[in-house]
């Protein structure tokens, strides 16, 4: 697995629980408990998406404008190699 | 309003190409209980939804499934890549091929192109929520009958990641349905539509 990859993991794992337990506030909206770990789960995805960007591109279009090219380059996400020639 | 991530939510790698595999997973694609279906069917039913919370569910959940079209578009991408004709044919994969090359079309696994048809919005909130309730289920008999043709582990792990959605999807349709009938007459649910009766007296 190449560096890249296991950040975008580590990445995808802190978003899993970030989607898993905002579905779950849908339901339970009165639960601090949840609501703390959802804040301290944002907290360190942000960190780890801010380094992820600065070393291989965007991950949203709203982050683009600092690095135009990362955002077209491969690989996308349905690629499992270094993108198709 | 959406914003587009660069990234799957579950990662996909798979290393060895599987054409009658891809041909059954298509349907989670666009067959009748697949992922577009289902992100379709839950945008869709949030315009005549009552309550907050359940506006809040139908777009969380409506949302995750277009992540799961992704993922289930990378698995039958992967699983068809570089394909020689001779694959092609050992995988009975021609009838496919012939329509759509290797293109990752929304179609269901007998050959039906995807119809909106397999899904519902009756603009009742009981009966849409029913609905919903039924979809997740029909998803998961799907990825249970998928996982019994599968022994590719890089295959396996994603698919149940997926059925295991479905399951937690249904168990927050099924608060989302208490909430529902919670804001309802209790002696009779079936009193009046809480989306088009909006007589004050009765909604309250």
């Amino acid at each position: 697995m190449t560096d890249q990859e296991v950040m975008l993991r580590r990445i995808a794992a802190l978003d899993f629980a970030i989607v898993e337990l905002n579905l779950f506030m849908d339901t339970h909206p009165y639960d601090e408990e949840v609501n703390d770990k959802l804040s301290s789960y944002k907290r360190k995805s942000k960190m780890l998406r801010e380094e992820y960007e600065k070393e291989y591109g965007p991950l949203t279009p709203r982050n683009k404008e600092k690095n135009q090219w990362g955002w077209i380059s491969d690989p996308w996400p349905w690629n499992n190699d270094k993108g198709e020639e | 309003m959406w914003v587009y991530e660069k990234k799957l939510q579950y990662p996909i790698n798979i290393k060895n190409t599987n054409p009658a595999l891809a041909k059954i997973i298509i349907t989670q694609y666009g067959g009748p209980d697949g992922e577009l279906g289902a992100s379709l069917r839950y945008l869709s039913q949030r315009f005549s939804m009552p309550y907050p919370e359940l506006k809040a569910i139908l777009t969380d959940i409506g949302t995750e499934e277009l992540g799961h079209l992704e993922m289930i578009g990378a698995i039958v991408y992967q699983l068809t890549k570089n394909l020689t004709p001779e694959e092609i044919k050992k995988g009975g994969f021609e009838d496919y091929f012939v329509d759509h090359t290797t293109g990752v079309y929304p179609t269901s696994a007998s050959g039906q192109s995807y119809t909106a048809a397999s899904m519902q919005v009756k603009g009742d909130p009981i009966t849409d929520l029913h609905e919903d309730l039924a979809a997740e289920q029909k998803a998961r008999s799907t990825y249970d009958n998928i996982l019994r043709f599968c022994d590719d582990p890089d295959v396996k792990d994603p698919i149940r990641f997926l059925r295991e959605r479905e399951i937690v999807h249904y168990q927050r349709f099924g608060e989302g349905l208490r909430i529902c009938t919670d804001k309802l007459d209790s002696k009779n649910f079936y009193a009046f539509n809480p989306n088009f009766d909006k007589c004050k007296k009765r909604c309250k």
